[in-house]
């Protein structure tokens, strides 16, 4: 995409839509500012003024959160529920995208044909039937059940993304390593890692926004309080307390701060991700 | 070759079990359910019972009804995404930097989009307080069914135009450039250029584009409705994914829930069906 292409417009031009964008873009930065405004205030003063600055800024809000209404205890849960999902997706798609696009596996084309007709199932389909075989299993209301329909819902994806990373690696550099006498976890270990990493980096970055915002499993799958994820915790407490828009503020500011920083630190990995996206 | 043959069915074992077991196999058991009346612990085969009542229930009537008006957010979105896209392709100064804020509500959670607009719509939410300024009472948005279904269009079309600009852009970005140049070397103008060049060369993401927004609007408004409106005023605001949701948890047969589901999963099937048929056209791209 060279500048000189003369078929753009002049630019002269160029600045209305400048301004345009910028306008497009305060709606989306302005009401996530206010939120982070809002969340820093008590009640009684957003009430006097919500659109200008606090009088006293105060992170009461977010104490009340943390101590009262579990939302620590929520953010760690759902820090260990998403990180060790992400984990098993990661290993077991490393796994079978470096088979699929590498190794001769028998019946590859219905392995390749499963995965594929399930990626886009939705999950209100799901819910019911997930639930009942979770509960025969005994395992309702304990992480492992909603890690494993985590990793049950990321696998496909996860799957046919890395399929197409690593078809990307050179033929010869996996043949040299197999003259080499290098085996199956060796040859992982020292090239498709590697040559695939910033693929495997892209997946883990969407993978963890899917589950740490996920909200109807982690819903019906952990009833306990005390077990609760974040994003349902957030849900729950934007419900009961529709009055107190600081106190909601705050509890919406602590939820999209990971993501936030992923897209912040990640924005690279993230929009890489999208193209492969849209290729399905 | 018999050996690594064995290797790569061992490596793709393990994701298969699961997918089958936790995807797969809950469809099938979903149809069987759909089938019987239970309550989780026993079923009891009734046949069609459960369709019958669907078809012949007016909440289900209604609900159907609610998720077609939940489709005026589609052309909203795809227009919104293509002038954000077109504009976006202009790469002005910056460009790269913008299309990273219009991604941004795409990373964040249904839950938190939904409850920012619940809280800005809310009793004394900033519209309300907005309102104020002007000396105009505030107002209950959420008892009125047609400001409910407004404020999640709204949501949907605020989370939804980045992601799809982008999604357009690179449709954009892979068109030859040879051409823009010809036809502005024969003196076509920048409208004439996007309505003769750019358009007809995306048609295919846009048909794409469009497919997704209506899949979306019948499975995946969930957290929407459940943070913003919980269904309501009465059934107004409910979706079909929610009304699976309030059938599953809070009556006393899940086969009803289930073929609800099962009838979901049959509309969805039969819409990706229709974008792979557009998917097949593009193959040559």
């Amino acid at each position: 995409m060279s500048d000189s292409i003369s078929s753009r417009l002049t630019p002269r031009a160029k600045w209305p839509i400048f301004i345009g964008m910028c306008l497009v873009a305060a709606t989306i930065i302005y009401p996530l500012f206010f939120v982070v405004v809002t969340s820093l205030r008590s009640n009684v003063d957003y009430k006097r003024d919500p659109f200008g600055l606090p009088v006293d800024w105060t992170v009461t809000n977010y104490i009340e959160l943390w101590d009262e209404y579990g939302v620590g205890r929520a953010f760690l849960n759902s820090l260990f529920v998403s990180t060790s999902a992400v984990a098993v997706i990661l290993i077991l798609a490393t796994l079978a995208g470096y088979a699929l696009a590498k190794l001769p596996v028998f019946g590859s084309k219905f392995f390749t044909a499963t995965f594929v007709s399930v990626m886009l199932l939705p999950g209100p389909v799901l819910i019911i039937p997930i639930y009942l075989v979770l509960a025969r299993l005994g395992i309702v209301g304990d992480y492992s059940g909603l890690i494993l329909v985590y990793v049950a819902t990321g696998l496909p994806f996860a799957i046919f993304f890395l399929t197409l990373t690593f078809r990307a690696i050179p033929d010869e550099l996996l043949e040299a390593a197999r003259v080499d006498g290098a085996g199956f976890f060796r040859t992982l270990w020292s090239i498709v890692g590697p040559m695939g990493a910033s693929g495997i980096a892209t997946l883990a970055v969407l993978q963890f926004l899917g589950t740490w915002n996920e909200l109807i499993f982690a819903l019906i799958l952990v009833p306990d309080a005390q077990m609760r994820l974040l994003t349902p915790t957030l849900a729950t407490i934007g419900k009961r307390f529709v009055s107190d828009q600081p106190l909601t503020s705050a509890g919406l500011f602590i939820s999209a701060l990971v993501p936030l920083l992923l897209l912040t630190f990640a924005s690279k990995y993230i929009m890489r991700g999208l193209q492969v996206g849209l290729s399905r | 070759m018999r050996q690594s043959k064995l290797v790569g069915t061992l490596a793709v074992l393990p994701s298969f079990v699961i997918v089958a077991g936790f995807m797969a196999f809950p469809v099938m058991f979903a149809f069987y359910i759909s089938f019987t009346k239970t309550n989780g612990l026993t079923y009891d085969w009734r046949g069609l019972d459960n369709y019958i009542a669907i078809f012949s229930d007016p909440i289900v009537h209604q609900v159907f009804l609610n998720n077609f008006k939940f489709l005026i957010s589609v052309p909203l979105v795809i227009f919104s995404a293509l002038v954000c896209s077109i504009l976006l392709f202009e790469q002005f100064k910056g460009w790269k930097f913008f299309r990273v804020i219009f991604f941004l509500p795409n990373v964040l959670s249904v839950a938190v989009i939904g409850l920012i607009f619940r809280n800005a719509f809310g009793y004394d939410g900033a519209v309300n307080q907005f309102l104020g300024l002007f000396g105009n009472e505030p107002m209950q948005f959420f008892i009125d069914s047609n400001y409910s279904i407004l404020i999640i269009i709204l949501a949907l079309v605020w989370s939804g135009f980045g992601y799809q600009s982008l999604l357009l852009l690179a449709g954009l970005t892979s068109i030859n450039p040879a051409v823009f140049e010809a036809a502005a070397i024969d003196g076509a103008g920048w409208w004439r250029r996007l309505w003769s060049i750019t358009l007809p060369n995306i048609r295919k993401v846009l048909g794409f584009v469009f497919i997704i927004n209506i899949l979306y609007t019948f499975a995946s408004l969930f957290g929407f409705v459940f943070v913003i409106t919980a269904g309501g005023p009465g059934y107004e605001t409910t979706t079909i994914d929610f009304l699976v949701y309030l059938r599953a948890f809070s009556s006393n047969n899940l086969g009803s829930g289930a073929a609800l589901a099962v009838l979901l999963f049959f509309f969805i099937g039969l819409l990706t069906l229709l974008q792979n048929r557009v998917f097949k056209l593009q193959k040559d791209d």
